[in-house]
């Protein structure tokens, strides 16, 4: 603030600036009649002149006014004839007009200098205020972790962040004042020169620069410029941030790899896949007719040689035609079981409760013969195929249908309930010869049985299509069960296909 | 004997022919049959070119076609068939040993006129080939421009 004198009068107190006027001319006074008595003569009057000066200039307009009338008084009444009267002769009007005068003067220069001074005051304090306000930009830069570099026109470096020091390894005393392509060794994707027009036309830039670091490794970063402009529109600054992102491109070219091999592996799968249709087609179509011609000519055989060939032979004709037929259902059973993973699903709302009904007309000549005691229970609707749906309850079925075959009075029970695991749950329950839960895990591998095939037929496919069915709807397959206590499969329904 | 069959049949597998023309042996109906073992012979046949040239231009009554054959397989010619003006007339019956549902599909789609799935049994492949004999050859009155019954 002001630290010189305080110059503007109006900041000292009334009585001191008229004190100071009264002051100055009694002492203009005194020393003018000392001089006088020594016979100095004519000192008096510049004297007062001086007094007046030092009024108006150091006290103000009033004090001056003061000053100027106590002067003339002091004046008339010493120094002008007739002495020590307040006479006024006109001989000496001048003088005191000149005192008038001079203090007008002195008063016009004096509001001049005060209005310089509190201008240059004022710009003074707005100066410091940049000052401050800069200051504290320049730290809240320094405060940022991105990047901030500033440079001029010809690319030498202004200004460097503590995120640059950070990022790019040199303090701001190194990188201030050189050059800033050269320093960072900046490579560019596209022409400096284009850059720079794009700049120069649209104030901005921004892509991808690599650069290297103090300790020579290279980074990418994400570099935005803005150009900075005089009040004349001539460009002064580049402002550049920077932001690292080697490890985001490292990901990117990660996840890039990555993509390319995923597409690798689909295309792999997909080729697979088709040497499987392939495959199951083939052994569709190839397999079957050598099989048919076994049966056809042993049977041929059969006719040719009817009365001689006695029981052995008969025996031996008898297996060759069922080991044929046990092949010929095997390779159905795992064509389907195939064409479940292969085709496409239609999927419908289905009543299961509809499903069981039919399955069970479906089946009615199996059972006709049998008491058994159905129990169906609530079914759900799920949405679902409902080929695959009915060849999975068909399968079920079926087995509890096959293994209650030697229970005096077989019970089979079809409902579903609310489990707090997996939700809504199916099962098919019977009082058949069950399984022992210690081979459970092999219950719905294809091919595998539990059971001898002369106690009890089948391909030991079904059940692993029932699991591929309800893999494919998304649920879960699995069976309980005691040796000759009956069996349970269940299979869980997920809640988005209710 | 070639030129006068009412039945033709396109089969490769020279044992299936054998199996089937036993089969239609009980109704006297293998003089009536055309064996040929691929498709680019059965479509010379139709359109009497090749070594067919000098049969009468008269369609079979009924074609049993095997779908996997040499040179051109059975798709090809169920297609060729029912794309031709002339030939579309014909029944013709798939023969196969497939169950593959594509092959169903797709012989539906071109317009077959059934589709049988040949039994591995020997007993239940005997009537079926003799059902089908009997039915497309004596019961069913083919389209006119059929080769005459003997």
């Amino acid at each position: 603030m002001a630290q010189q004198k305080p110059t503007i009068p109006k900041d000292l107190p009334p009585i001191l600036r008229y004190g100071l006027a009264v002051g100055s001319v009694a002492l203009a006074l005194g020393l003018a009649l000392l001089l006088e008595r020594s016979n100095f003569r004519g000192v008096e009057f510049p004297l007062f002149l001086f007094a007046i000066a030092v009024s108006v200039w150091y006290a103000g307009l009033w004090p001056g006014v003061l000053a100027v009338v106590l002067s003339s008084l002091a004046f008339n009444y010493y120094f002008t004839e007739p002495l020590y009267t307040f006479y006024v002769a006109r001989v000496d009007v001048p003088y005191y007009v000149v005192f008038i005068l001079f203090a007008s003067l002195l008063t016009w220069f004096s509001t001049i200098r005060r209005r310089v001074e509190q201008q240059l005051l004022q710009s003074q304090d707005e100066l410091r205020k940049e000052v401050a306000e800069r200051t504290q930009q320049a730290s809240l830069l320094n405060l940022t972790h991105d990047t901030i570099i500033a440079r001029d026109m010809s690319d030498n470096i202004t200004f460097w962040n503590r995120g640059a020091e950070e990022l790019y390894g040199w303090s701001w005393q190194e990188a201030v004042g050189k050059h800033s392509q050269q320093l960072l060794q900046t490579e560019f994707p596209i022409p400096i020169e284009e850059i720079r027009a794009e700049l120069l036309r649209t104030g901005r830039w921004e892509g991808e620069l690599r650069k290297t670091k103090a300790d020579g490794s290279s980074v990418v970063v994400a570099s935005r410029w803005s150009l900075r402009q005089d009040e004349q529109g001539r460009p002064t600054t580049i402002l550049e941030t920077n932001n690292d992102i080697s490890e985001r491109k490292q990901r990117e070219e990660e996840i890039r790899k990555l993509n390319v091999e995923l597409g690798k592996r689909t295309i792999d799968l997909e080729v697979s896949n088709k040497e499987l249709e392939a495959f199951a087609y083939s052994v569709s179509h190839d397999l079957r007719a050598p099989l048919r011609h076994m049966v056809g000519f042993t049977e041929l055989l059969q006719k040719h040689i009817g009365s001689t060939l006695d029981e052995k032979g008969h025996r031996y004709t008898r297996i060759i035609l069922e080991s044929a037929k046990k092949m010929g259902a095997l390779i159905d059973d795992l064509l389907a079981f195939s064409r479940i993973g292969r085709a496409e699903t239609r999927e419908t709302m289905v009543s299961l409760e509809q499903l069981v009904k039919e399955v069970l007309t479906d089946m009615q000549p199996e059972t006709d013969g049998r008491k058994i005691a159905w129990k169906v229970g609530a079914l759900p609707n799920l949405y679902g195929d409902r080929s695959m749906l009915k060849l999975a309850l068909v399968n079920l079925i079926s087995n509890a249908v096959k293994f209650t075959r030697k229970q005096p009075q077989p019970e089979i029970e079809i409902a579903s309930m609310e489990t707090k695991q997996d939700g809504v749950v199916v099962f098919v329950r019977d009082n058949g010869v069950g399984f022992d839960m210690k081979y459970a895990h092999k219950l719905f591998g294809v091919f595998q049985r539990l059971h001898q095939s002369d106690s009890f037929e089948g391909t030991g496919i079904g059940l692993a299509t029932v699991q591929r069915i309800i893999h494919r709807h998304g649920g879960r397959v699995w069976a309980e069960s005691l040796v000759d206590r009956g069996a349970t499969f269940f299979f869980s329904v997920p809640s988005r296909r209710r | 004997m070639d030129n006068l069959g009412r039945i033709l049949m396109v089969e490769d597998d020279p044992k299936d022919v054998e199996l089937t023309l036993m089969a239609l042996e009980e109704y006297n109906l293998v003089n009536e049959v055309v064996v040929l073992g691929d498709g680019a012979e059965a479509l010379d046949y139709l359109y009497c070119r090749g070594n067919f040239t000098d049969r009468t231009s008269e369609n079979p009554a009924v074609l049993l076609l095997d779908l996997k054959l040499p040179k051109v397989d059975g798709l090809e010619v169920l297609q060729q068939i029912k794309s031709d003006q002339k030939l579309r007339m014909i029944p013709v019956v798939v023969l196969t040993s497939s169950r593959e549902e594509r092959d169903m599909v797709a012989s539906y789609k071109l317009g077959v006129n059934a589709y049988v799935v040949k039994p591995v049994d020997f007993h239940e492949f005997v009537n079926a080939i003799k059902e089908l004999g009997v039915f497309w050859a004596v019961i069913n009155e083919p389209p006119p421009g059929s080769i005459k019954k003997n």
